[in-house]
């Protein structure tokens, strides 16, 4: 990440203004390492906000690829795969994109599959967490279960779609468990392995303080896990995406699953396009939310970088 | 400052300790007879694998003995306690908590209450000369400055008796002085019992008002020696004739077969 000079600047005065200037010299050589650490540097980095010339340095190169894209995209529409019923330059599909936001279909469309995907996927993330630490911790329960929650993960569980369908209709709910057992693994199994991975030494420092079995999971454990639960809903995010479009094309009244699915039957390529890209955005979105949230609660990791 | 503080002796009577490791029956302390007063500054060293830190987890209730007992301010251990407070040889802090998180951590398992445990780690914590480091995490400090905090936290739930695990070990000779000559000013801030472990012979005599040297395998106390020098030390004291003189009697034990 490039970091202009002027917060470069910034930081160091932010640190060196909380040294106290009554230390005894020998401090002095134990010093410079906080000066020049990675997270602290990013952190004040976030709070002095960058200018638009820095911003603009870090965007320059992904958007330059989008561009080569798009225009490469409306050339190959409009002179090479010229039959519209197989494809669509980009300027069709933008036409489409604004017809049917206008009409209001395509945010219903957005409303149905993130009502789906969320509801999917916050169920997924309690259950996930509390089985994964239960699984975590204790033994036995690993014993009864954790050969058929390796199978379960390894099954492709989108194909119980119909079966989900046939149970619990073509609506929102049907979708949401599909999502949810999709999602839910990932988050269980690095819950789980989280909990087990805590350093050993660290749960012998809580037991030296007098910690109690409680204290231990809470104030040891979990924060310990937390990391990998972090990325565990990350992953479980992208499945319950697949999730929420393999179930809409199962059986449904809406979504993008199923505009893209009614496009395609009607030869509507322009449409069916809209729905694709909607998806590639809402799951760049999303991800980009949970990169968010990990950041933010993980500042206390030393940042690692081999460039 | 003034700590609160009524320091515990130590009396460890025919102490054994046998492990099975890969179906072996290994002896690693044999009939350990010791006692600490309160208030002393007690060191222990020996070679590697002498079974000294075993010791210290036995003081600390980390580790039960197979044989005999230790007992603590009169009472024997049968586990870890509040009136101990231990240091890590390294690394044993929680690296998503603060340096101020950490140190309050003995105080929040006792339930202590927040405004009282937050301003009793503050004392500790300027105590070991952190001030203006409270909300680093512990990635973003060096090795010394991870062990000031490592005895902050153990100093935080006011022990009865410090158990100090070779805390400088992994720090560079520099450091290690700095935080030795850091450890004697705190040491007599604090007037808690200290039992303290190394393989390092100047920084045994050093620190200690005895020396005891442990033999290797099965650990044994080869001799118990009561270290004559005047305080405050500095580490000018190590080019002294008396210093050398311990020096050479503790190499000695600790080279007879």
């Amino acid at each position: 990440m490039p970091v202009a000079a002027p917060v470069k600047d910034s930081i160091s005065g932010w640190q060196i203004a909380k040294v106290p200037p009554t230390r005894e010299p020998d401090l002095e050589q134990d010093k410079p390492v906080p000066l020049l650490a990675p997270s602290a540097a990013a952190e004040s980095a976030t709070i002095s906000r960058p200018g638009f010339a820095a911003r603009w340095r870090a965007w320059r190169r992904p958007l330059t690829t989008l561009v080569i894209l798009l225009v490469g995209w409306e050339l190959l529409g409009r002179y090479v795969l010229t039959n519209r019923l197989f494809f669509a330059p980009l300027s069709d599909v933008v036409v489409a994109a604004i017809h049917l936001w206008g009409t209001g279909e395509l945010e219903t469309h957005i409303w149905v599959s993130l009502s789906e995907l969320l509801e999917g996927v916050a169920v997924a993330i309690v259950f996930g967490i509390i089985a994964g630490i239960a699984i975590g911790i204790s033994q036995r329960t690993r014993e009864y279960v954790e050969i058929y929650i390796t199978a379960l993960y390894a099954t492709p569980l989108v194909a119980v779609t119909p079966l989900l369908i046939l149970w619990l209709g073509i609506g929102v709910v049907s979708k949401a468990a599909v999502v949810f057992l999709t999602a839910v693994f990932p988050i269980l199994i690095n819950t789980a392995s989280g909990v087990r991975a805590t350093d050993a030494l660290l749960v012998e420092v809580a037991q030296s303080f007098c910690a109690n079995r409680r204290q231990i999971i809470t104030k040891v454990m979990l924060p310990a896990a937390v990391p990998f639960m972090l990325t565990g809903i990350r992953l479980g995010i992208g499945r319950g995406i697949v999730g929420v479009v393999v179930g809409e094309l199962f059986g449904a009244r809406a979504g993008l699953g199923y505009l893209i699915f009614i496009s395609g039957q009607t030869f509507d390529v322009p449409a069916l396009f809209v729905g694709i890209i909607t998806l590639a955005i809402m799951g760049v979105g999303l991800t980009f939310a949970a990169e968010l949230v990990e950041h933010r609660a993980l500042r206390w990791r030393r940042v690692v970088s081999v460039d | 400052m003034d700590m609160d503080l009524s320091p515990a002796g130590v009396t460890v009577e025919h102490l054994d300790m046998e492990f099975i490791a890969r179906g072996r029956r290994q002896k690693v302390l044999e009939d350990i007879d010791l006692q600490i007063a309160p208030g002393e500054f007690f060191v222990i060293v020996g070679p590697s694998g002498c079974g000294k830190t075993t010791f210290l987890r036995i003081l600390q209730g980390l580790a039960k003995p197979t044989g005999g007992h230790a007992s603590i301010g009169g009472r024997i251990v049968t586990g870890p306690g509040t009136d101990r407070g231990f240091v890590f040889q390294s690394d044993a802090l929680y690296p998503w908590r603060t340096v101020a998180r950490n140190v309050v951590f003995g105080l929040e398992l006792q339930g202590v209450k927040k405004s009282e445990a937050a301003a009793r780690a503050q004392a500790m914590i300027e105590l070991v000369g952190l001030h203006g480091f409270e909300s680093h995490y512990p990635h973003e400090l060096s090795g010394g400055m991870r062990q000031r905090v490592n005895l902050a936290r153990a100093l935080a739930i006011e022990p009865a008796i410090l158990l100090m695990d070779e805390p400088f070990a992994a720090l560079d000779a520099l450091t290690r002085e700095t935080m030795q000559r850091e450890l004697l000013r705190i040491a007599a801030v604090a007037g808690t019992t200290i039992v303290f472990i190394t393989h390092q012979i100047d920084e045994a005599i050093l620190l200690g008002d005895r020396v005891a040297v442990f033999s290797p395998r099965p650990g044994r106390v080869r001799e118990v020696i009561a270290i004559d020098l005047p305080r405050p030390r500095e580490a000018g004291i190590k080019q002294s004739t008396a210093f050398q003189t311990y020096v050479g009697r503790v190499a000695g034990l600790i080279g007879q077969a």
